[in-house]
């Protein structure tokens, strides 16, 4: 439960034990925590590491946010995270690592950019 | 027979043995303002003239091939990596834009390519207009002509750590290796950007026969570079040292041994173990 969600059940409480509680505050508290009025929006984050580690140095990214494209900063190294671990730190959930059936690829060719994690979050 | 009519063309070389291996690395080899300011303005003028994407006719202006397409610099590094009387280009293509564009191109690699250690043949961009970071210059990954790829799964490639803009001031001429990943950049400025892109073919069997240098040694030369931020350690080093021994007309005697045999770099106190049989040795060494 969000830190948002938290004070709305909060003050339902303090309103019930109060004996205000109407029930249009009720319908708009649940609304609130349940987020029913305004549809939350994923956010996504490909990020190519140098290995398959979430510790690994990450040699390309592109944000999607708010249904936007973005290429992140010109310089590398102000991408807003160097590693995937950085991203999982702020927030981040992967939800998809680098295939290891690329491994049965031809061991002397080298295919794509590293190894690619999607993050996603909601907003 | 008018220059505009020849279909080969054959010149001194311009490139060392270094810098044949370092295009080996990069992929790309940069001319900086080579071609004269009044022929730029000609081309120019030509490109408003004959604004379709394809304006192959500026290939039958004597003064336009004369000054561009077999200018020294140019014609030099071709001849160079191509060989002795190297095919000349009969096809021109302008990546014409009007400018700005807010969104950057998605990287790829172009069509119909073909991955080998073979260099048959060179994609060559021509700008006859300074072409700052403001007027969205073609951005390529240096090292990425040795990284396999399909043009469908880029898209969702984005900021590349590496890649860089070929910003260059007018009358500059770049070679590439065909298959590298390179995009359109994103430009801020107002006005039309003119790219002209043309191919130049190999005739003959490759051979070292560039600017030599006395000293160049296989054993201890560095085969690595930029390619390798991007796949398994030292494959981008065999794949260099593949293509400079193919580019030498010494595939035949390239091997790889694995392990810490020749071409890796170390510091070894012999020859490399697995050094292919044949190659030339510094005249400084004594056989």
């Amino acid at each position: 439960m969000t830190e948002t969600q938290k004070e709305t059940v909060k003050a339902l409480v303090t309103e019930l034990r109060q004996g205000t509680l109407t029930e249009a505050n009720l319908r708009e508290g649940i609304a609130g925590i349940v987020g029913a009025d305004s549809p939350k929006r994923q956010d996504i984050l490909y990020l190519q590491a140098v290995t398959t580690s979430p510790g690994a140095a990450v040699v390309g990214m592109l944000l999607v946010e708010d249904g936007e494209l973005h290429e992140g900063p010109p310089n590398p190294e102000d991408w807003p995270y160097q590693t995937v671990l950085e991203a999982v730190r702020d927030g981040w959930r992967i939800i998809s690592f680098p295939n290891m059936a690329l491994l049965t690829v031809d061991e002397k060719e080298f295919y794509g950019l590293g190894a690619e994690f999607i993050l996603e979050r909601w907003r | 027979m008018r220059i505009s009519e020849r279909k080969t063309y054959d010149c001194e070389p311009t490139m060392t043995d270094t810098e044949v291996l370092e295009f080996c690395k990069n992929g790309y080899l940069m001319l900086e303002g080579v071609v004269p300011d009044d022929v730029n303005r000609r081309a120019m003028e030509y490109c408003d003239q004959h604004s379709y994407m394809e304006p192959s006719g500026i290939l039958k202006e004597d003064w336009f091939v004369e000054n561009v397409i077999v200018h020294p610099a140019a014609a030099g590094a071709v001849r160079s990596l191509l060989g002795t009387n190297f095919h000349l280009p009969i096809l021109m293509s302008n990546h014409r834009v009007q400018c700005p564009i807010q969104a950057v191109g998605g990287w790829h690699v172009d069509g119909n390519y073909h991955y080998t250690h073979e260099l048959n043949f060179l994609q060559v961009f021509y700008y006859p207009q300074d072409t700052p970071i403001e007027m969205g210059p073609t951005q390529i990954v240096p090292g990425t002509h040795l990284v396999r790829n399909k043009a469908r799964f880029m898209g969702h490639l984005a900021s590349i750590k590496g890649a860089i803009p070929t910003t260059a001031p007018a009358g500059s001429i770049f070679l590439t290796v065909y298959h590298i990943w390179h995009r359109r950049g994103p430009s801020t400025a107002s006005g039309i950007r003119n790219l002209l892109k043309y191919f130049y073919w190999r005739t003959t069997p490759p051979q070292r026969d560039w600017v030599i240098e006395p000293d160049f040694d296989f054993a201890t030369a560095q085969y690595t570079g930029p390619g390798g931020a991007y796949v398994e350690q030292f494959r981008d080093t065999i794949k260099v040292s593949e293509m400079f021994l193919w580019l030498c007309g010494r595939h035949k005697s390239f091997q790889n041994l694995g392990g810490q045999s020749w071409p890796l770099p170390a510091d070894r106190n012999d020859l490399p173990y697995g050094f292919p049989a044949g190659l030339p040795q510094p005249q400084s060494v004594e056989l």
